[in-house]
């Protein structure tokens, strides 16, 4: 039992044991070091001024990613290293993306550049090069800037990853690899404080469900992008944490010719890829989802847990067709995921229980997969109406539909009703969808609020299930499985 | 004198970058002050009425709490007069005295503040104070019927209720084209990544320092002075760095009021950091604004009236009124000409400017109304602006003090390929996408104001500007290096410049697009009193001349004020913006592939900074046209989206193709330096384009801001039925 959380900051161990388990990482570094380089823009993870870069030891190398320090929670830095702005100019001398940023006007208030220096510092130092506007976009998704109109940064971007990479962070990197290892090693469970308010982070399941046990009131902890904002928004005044994030076991990886399976600490940003290999509409809504900064923090397994009606990854992965895996005291279960969702943020899951992994059905040969994300701006935008659709094809035939859509109840939810009508159908016959696209104004009774109406999110309900056909039956043989090789490679 | 002109004109990269890629810029919040103590505002949950009961005990007793104020336990200020009001306070009612009585004005109006240890725990504690409201009718729909005409005040301060030239209304019954648009524009808010934040410390003496997030430092001082009842000179406002504000920064807010109470209530400095929430109902935003085009027009386009109806929102508290129909009396030439300005009061805060206040809202109104007409007409809109380009100012007759708008157009139409835009459905076809193109013409009347600066030159070639502006981001600290650098004939990285300090000589608002046009030109002459002190003429480096003079430094100061080309001639500054869309009609989608704008702006002092400050407000331009709104609910009185995940910025990836350019333009009838100044032209007429664009591609006349992707979808709707 350890009774610190300890990380790396610049080649050190630093060890952190009396902080309120409620601690978050940007409140640390501005009022615990006094650095106030780091920056609160909205303290919900929008805006992306408080990105810093968080390593974690992986195959011996420790690998940077940006997160949003604002709702990340102190403990969750444990056994991975803190960067922030101050950090990385080596010697006097800028990095070299804090140069480029210079040159190229990338600040006017500067508020903002703070953060988006640290999302570039994460583009240049693990980014694959070369380096396009499509990857600047993606890495900027998570960072607001309200001045520059973004081009002088991505000019910026662009710039600074055209020459080879400085290896001036290397050291840094080979600093924090040792102390890393060295937090590592010791495989022991983290809990910091007492029986009544901690921090805590199991380094084994039966350490987990030992613990879950005794404070079947503690609140589960994946990756905190939505725990964060009951925290800093709603002011909840939780005590009891629990972390996931030592468990090793939740963050593997499973894959076979048939399933994928994800454990439940796997983050979006860790299972981009393999999702992205069983559909490339998976792959862009990985890309469009949250951004970088919530993609490498949050999970698959609290994407689902948490329950949000629209939550994105939901609806996808019903609509393929998966399985829950659950684990608590009276041992495991496992259901279809849409059983898991009860009704508004209620969800299948008993005190103490928790989400393990979930098993996805890949497509087969003659299926075909459609998803897409309908928001007002492009990235970093909670989804309207979020489709997603796996159809089973006989010749030009429907044999099977799965439907699932979110925001359009109060749970994601698939649609009985046009699923059947669809079977039987002829992809050629335009006319004959209309019964299955009129179904779903019986399977939803979506709700107005400040995103959309009731009657606009069926209208696009309607019209997404319309393009899903017309895209299946225009290019039905590049896009239905089995797959160009390349694509089903894993 | 003439000062060589190394610098000015020249894309140097900002003085400050490094200092902002760093993170050693420092914010309001950022400053290290021992002792400091944490306040958090209670907002009112109701639009109007009364406090029945507070209840404050659970919070007095939650850990860390120093202090639970309300209306019942905190003392009455003087709250004086200010005589004559600032040009950025509203011109009639009264400003919010914060916690002085019991009446609620507005949902999100603070009734009560907690003073604790840490921020966290006054959060916490704010949460435990228990208010018990009785509520009041309150007005929180916007309805044109009971809209009102502005004060005699307001009247005089350049928004008129009714105006009119020639006979508008038999102009337009007798015009042979004639377009009646209606429009609506949401409120919006400024947005900017800083939140507001005050630290107030007192001294033993009683004298009074502010780190506040202000664009204007002076007038923070004056306000605090005049609620307090201090002397002026008692209080210091510190405000080196804004991390954007685009007009939220102008007044000085209530929460500047109750971090200087609340200091004094615990006798130790304390910091009040407004929450992203906050900022929407603790400061300004873009009122909602309603409008009717009426135009008429000759079959050669030649404009025959202009009847341009506006209803804006203000507080019951205050009467805040915009200059929203100054476009529609001189972007155009027109003989007859009519406005009709009128307010309404609803249970909201007071609305305050924002970037391009007035003239971004008119201009979206009656640039969309020009796209109506030119179609009305069948003519190009491009050749409809050319025929009614204004040689003088059709208002006062006077003579423009340089007017570039026909370079714009042209130049700006060449770039953007507009005589080849897709002209026919088929060329507006890509794939399920629909093309379309819009232009607009853009506008902004150019000021300056009154100002000091002071230049303290050193023996070993180093100099000082110090002057009490700020730079919430354009680069006023490069910019005036620049004129400094030139004038001392100094290398730039020899000049210093401190601003941001109500200890340094006077400026005006850093808003409005003046701040060159006013401190450049304070800078330039300080320089060159200074050259006259040390009897050096001509240019070249002065340093010789303070050595020779036996002396360690010397310092002299400069003032620039406008003179009589304010009587004698208009100024604006101008632009024409092209818009490229795509639209997705199944979704209702809208993407802005490319925009290029075209701007006369006076001498461009740094072209490096004004192209991003021009790209950066064409960018705020695609949020206004496609995704910000202030969703007010009138069931509660209450903004629905008051964070950044739902009160929609563009991210970069909603970034088409910028361009800016800048047609060749040098004023100096407006003054000395050339320059008119060119914040707020940016976000002028780029709505407009855009909405104009998204009819060429869709056919649809979207006549509501912002146009998302469910307006478009019920626009269709509404047009299959």
């Amino acid at each position: 039992m350890r009774e610190a959380i300890r990380f790396g900051r610049n080649g050190t161990v630093r060890e952190v044991r009396d902080v309120h388990p409620r601690t978050t990482l940007l409140d640390w570094l501005r009022l615990g070091e006094r650095r106030t380089g780091t920056k609160e823009g909205c303290a919900e993870g929008d805006c992306g001024a408080c990105t810093v870069a968080l390593g974690r030891l992986v195959d011996g190398r420790v690998v940077y990613e940006p997160v949003n320090s604002c709702i990340l929670l102190l403990g969750q830095c444990d056994g991975a290293d803190v960067v922030a702005v101050e950090d990385i100019a080596a010697d006097g001398a800028l990095h070299p993306v804090q140069e480029a940023m210079v040159t190229h006007h990338g600040s006017q208030c500067g508020f903002c550049t703070p953060g988006i220096v640290m999302s570039l510092f994460t583009l240049y130092e693990e980014g694959e090069r070369p380096v396009g506007r499509d990857a600047v976009n993606d890495a900027l998704a998570g960072n607001l800037c309200r001045c520059t109109g973004y081009r002088p940064i991505v000019d910026a971007a662009l710039d600074a990853c055209a020459t080879a990479k400085d290896r001036r962070f290397e050291a840094h990197r080979e600093a924090a690899a040792c102390a890393l290892g060295e937090i590592a090693a010791d495989g022991a469970d983290l809990f910091m404080r007492d029986e009544g308010r901690f921090f805590a982070a199991p380094a084994s399941e039966e350490s987990l469900a030992a613990l879950l046990a005794r404070h079947p009131d503690a609140t589960i902890l994946a990756g905190a992008t939505d725990v964060g904002l009951w925290i800093t928004k709603s002011l909840m005044e939780i005590e009891k944490i629990v972390w996931l994030g030592r468990v090793a076991s939740l963050r593997e990886t499973r894959s076979t010719p048939e399933t994928l399976t994800l454990g439940a600490m796997v983050s979006h940003a860790d299972a981009h890829a393999a999702l992205a290999a069983i559909d490339p509409d998976l792959g862009e809504l990985m890309r469009r989802f949250g951004s970088i900064q919530v993609r490498a923090s949050g999970t698959v397994g609290g994407n689902i847990a948490n329950g949000s009606p629209i939550g994105d990854l939901p609806p996808a992965l019903i609509a393929l067709g998966a399985k829950l895996h659950l684990a608590g005291a009276k041992g495991t279960r496992t259901l279809p995921l849409e059983d898991f969702f009860l009704g508004y943020r209620q969800q299948d899951r008993e005190p103490g229980e928790y989400v393990r992994a979930v098993e996805i059905d890949k497509l087969r040969r003659h299926d075909a997969f459609r998803c897409f994300k309908v928001t007002k701006r492009l990235d970093e935008d909670i989804s309207a109406v979020m489709g997603a659709f796996r159809l089973h094809l006989e010749g030009r035939r429907i044999a099977r539909a799965r439907i699932a859509f979110g925001g359009m109840a109060a749970t994601p939810k698939r649609a009985p009703l046009a699923e059947a009508a669809l079977v039987g159908l002829d992809l050629d016959d335009e006319l004959a969808w209309a019964p299955a696209l009129d179904a779903l104004a019986q399977d939803y009774r979506p709700m107005s609020d400040h995103r959309a109406s009731a009657e606009y999110r069926a209208v696009v309900a309607r019209n997404l299930l319309f393009k899903a056909l017309a895209e299946i039956a225009g290019d039905a043989g590049l896009r239905i499985a089995p797959r160009p090789a390349g694509l089903a490679a894993e | 004198m003439t000062p060589a002109t190394t610098f000015v004109g020249s894309p140097v990269s900002r003085v400050d970058g490094p200092a902002k890629v760093t993170g050693a810029a420092v914010y309001a919040a950022d400053f290290d002050i021992p002792h400091l103590a944490h306040a958090s505002i209670v907002q009112a949950r109701v639009p109007a009425g009364r406090i029945a009961a507070i209840d404050t005990r659970a919070a007095e007793a939650a850990p860390g709490v120093l202090a639970v104020m309300t209306h019942e336990t905190t003392r009455r200020l003087p709250w004086h007069p200010r005589d004559p009001r600032p040009g950025v306070d509203p011109k009639a009612g009264e400003r919010l005295h914060v916690l002085q009585d019991d009446v609620v004005r507005y949902d999100g109006q603070p009734v009560a503040l907690v003073v604790a240890q840490s921020e966290e725990q006054a959060r916490a504690a704010a949460d435990l104070v228990r208010v018990d409201y009785a509520p009041t009718a309150a007005r929180t729909r916007f309805d044109v019927a009971y809209a009102r005409a502005p004060s005699e005040a307001t009247a005089k301060a350049g928004r008129p209720g009714d105006t009119s030239r020639g006979d508008p209304e038999g102009a337009f019954a007798q015009a042979p084209v004639r377009v009646d648009v209606p429009f609506v524009q949401p409120r919006e808010q400024h947005a900017a990544i800083e939140p507001h934040a005050t630290i107030a410390a007192w001294d033993e003496d009683g004298r009074l320092t502010l780190w506040d997030k202000s664009q204007w430092v002076d007038n923070v001082r004056t306000e605090i002075a005049h609620v307090f009842g201090l002397a002026e000179d008692r209080i210091r406002v510190i405000s080196p760095f804004v991390g954007g504000a685009f007009g939220s920064g102008l007044r000085t807010w209530p929460h500047v009021t109750l971090a200087a109470l609340a200091a004094e209530r615990v006798g130790r400095p304390v910091r009040l950091a407004l929450t992203r929430r906050q900022l929407f109902t603790n400061t300004g935003f873009r009122p909602h604004t309603e409008s009717r085009v009426r135009l008429g027009a000759f079959p050669d386009g030649r404009l025959t009236a202009i009847l341009h109806e506006a209803t804006g929102q203000t507080s019951t508290y205050e009467e805040y009124a915009e200059t929203t129909l100054t476009p529609a009396r001189q972007l155009y030439a027109c003989p007859n000409v009519a406005t009709r300005y009128r307010l309404l009061d609803m249970n909201v805060n007071t609305p305050s400017p924002m970037r391009g206040p007035g003239a971004a809202t008119g201009e979206l109104f009656l640039e969309t109304a020009m796209d109506e007409l030119a179609h009305a007409l069948g003519m190009n809109p491009l050749e409809l602006r050319r025929a009614n380009l204004a040689k003088t100012d059709p208002d006062s007759g006077k003579p423009w003090s340089s007017n570039a708008l026909a370079a714009c157009w042209d130049q700006a139409a060449a770039r953007f390929g507009w005589a080849d835009r897709p002209r026919t459905d088929e060329a507006r076809r890509a794939g399920r996408e629909r093309i379309g193109s819009g232009m607009a013409s853009a506008f902004y009347p150019a000021h300056r104001a009154k100002a000091r600066a002071r230049v303290t030159l050193y023996a070993n070639g180093g100099a000082m500007i110090q002057a009490a502006t700020s730079d919430m981001g354009p680069g006023t600290y490069t910019a005036l290096s620049q004129v400094a650098a030139d004038a001392l004939g100094l290398p730039l990285e020899q000049v210093r410049v401190e601003i941001g300090d109500s200890a340094l000589p006077p400026a005006p608002a850093h808003g409005g697009s003046i701040t060159m046009a006013t401190l450049g030109n304070a800078v330039a002459n300080a320089c060159a009193a200074l050259r006259e002190t040390l009897g050096a003429d001509g240019e070249g480096d002065l340093t010789p001349a303070l050595r020779r003079s036996g002396r360690d430094s010397a310092a002299a100061e400069g003032a620039s004020s406008p003179g009589k080309e304010a009587q004698e001639y208009e100024s604006a500054a101008f632009g024409a913006v092209f818009a490229e869309v795509r639209v997705d009609p199944e979704l209702g989608t809208v993407r802005v592939a490319r925009l290029v704008g075209g701007y006369d702006v006076g001498r461009v002092v740094n072209p490096k900074l004004a192209r991003s400050q021009c790209i950066g407000g064409m960018v705020q331009g695609i949020g206004m046209a496609l995704s910000e709104e202030a969703v007010f609910d009138r069931h509660c009185g209450r903004v629905m989206n008051a964070n950044l995940s739902d009160y929609l910025v563009p991210v970069c990836a909603d970034v088409g193709a910028l361009e800016a350019f800048f047609v060749e333009s040098d004023d100096r009838v407006f003054n000395p330096l050339g320059v008119k100044g060119l914040a707020e032209i940016a976000l002028c007429g780029v709505a407009a384009a855009i909405v104009n664009a998204v009819y060429d591609a869709t056919g649809l006349r979207m006549r509501e801001v912002p146009v998302t992707p469910e307006r478009i979808v019920t626009a269709q709707a509404a047009r299959g039925r």
